[in-house]
């Protein structure tokens, strides 16, 4: 019986369905054959065994806990947090966002005080709004961590710290504008 | 009910969780899906098919993975394939020791980095056939494809892998 010869680039085609038996007779034999004689494509043969081989020995790691406890917690009608990520990040952008609030607060009443002073603005004032504003921040920084909730960067961004920028860059808008360097700093 | 969940949670998040670990190259994002799926679960649990449950499971989970590696490259324009090099280390080194563990362990590296660059539709399928072992026909139900493009999508990813691998794998002479 004559065995139809195949090329390399034909074997090359055949070597997947080969290791997984799918290769009908007519087809698995031309590339037995080839293989005896073909030393390169017997060696990739060798490789996609291998790659089976390593691809079925992968392990399926399991989920951890928390992440299922989180799960059925809010099946319970508990608050399921937001997983944490990036802390030191998170917390430094609400150090800045609380930042720039107070300076939108400090802002928002100097904007009044100008009306009636229009001379300078009193940094007494600003520094008292800003550390309200830091100290009210601060608070929703623990309280949400402890009710297991996280802010994420982009609502606090957009929620928070863009509106709050516009706020103090109006107010202020005849003096250095410190919006705008905080929003560098948050950069 | 929320028991009957638990359980259901627990049988699948093997499944939904090593899925997503693979599809993303990402322990963290892999929670996050995880999370998702399973919270998605419970909120459809009254019109999920049981009998369709691990398809169900496997196509939100797939589509969870590619919503997020889309905002992914939206945000790292250029980058190039994420992996996580503490992931493909801790999954890569099961043993660390002499010259042929050594050889193993870094051709078990270098499969995850072609497997976590493999482009769909053949990354999941390889996945849920080699690394889960899940029959043909399950795969083509959760992922809406026939089982015969199942096969093929398997076989041109697993030579997709063997090109990618040929180089600086040592033959015996």
């Amino acid at each position: 019986m004559t065995i139809e010869t195949i090329t390399c680039d034909e074997a090359l085609d055949l070597l997947e369905p080969f290791v997984d038996g799918e290769l009908p007779f007519a087809q698995a034999e031309p590339l037995r054959s080839h293989l005896q004689g073909c030393r390169a494509c017997a060696g990739e043969l060798a490789l996609a065994e291998r790659i089976r081989r390593e691809l079925r020995a992968l392990p399926q790691p399991d989920c951890p806990p928390e992440v299922i406890e989180r799960v059925v917690r809010s099946g319970r009608g508990e608050v399921v947090p937001f997983p944490a990520r990036r802390r030191s990040g998170w917390r430094v952008r609400i150090a800045a966002a609380a930042a720039v609030l107070a300076l939108a607060v400090g802002g928002g009443s100097l904007f009044f005080n100008l009306q009636q002073r229009p001379d300078r603005p009193d940094p007494t004032q600003v520094a008292q709004a800003t550390r309200d504003a830091r100290l009210a921040l601060a608070y929703l920084d623990k309280v949400t961590r402890k009710a297991g909730l996280g802010v994420r960067d982009e609502v606090l961004e957009k929620r928070l710290v863009i509106p709050a920028a516009r706020s103090v860059s109006r107010s202020l808008g005849e003096f250095q504008a410190p919006a705008d360097e905080t929003r560098k700093e948050l950069r | 009910m929320l028991t009957a969940f638990e359980d259901t949670a627990q049988r699948y998040q093997r499944r939904v969780y090593s899925f997503a670990r693979y599809l993303l190259s990402s322990r963290e994002e892999a929670e996050d899906v995880t999370q998702e799926v399973l919270l998605r679960l419970w909120r459809h649990r009254q019109g999920v098919d049981e009998e369709r449950l691990g398809s169900w499971l496997l196509r939100v989970t797939r589509n969870a993975c590619y919503d997020l590696l889309r905002k992914r490259r939206s945000e790292t324009a250029g980058l190039g394939t994420r992996i996580d090099d503490e992931e493909r280390e801790e999954i890569a080194s099961a043993e660390p020791g002499p010259q042929a563990q050594a050889e193993a362990s870094d051709f078990r590296r270098r499969l995850l980095e072609a497997l976590a660059d493999l482009g769909e539709p053949y990354k999941s399928v390889v996945i849920l056939r080699e690394v889960q072992g899940l029959p043909h026909r399950e795969i083509g139900e959760a992922l809406g494809i026939p089982e015969a493009t199942v096969r093929v999508h398997l076989h041109r990813g697993r030579r997709k892998l063997r090109e990618r691998l040929r180089e600086g794998v040592h033959h015996d002479d």
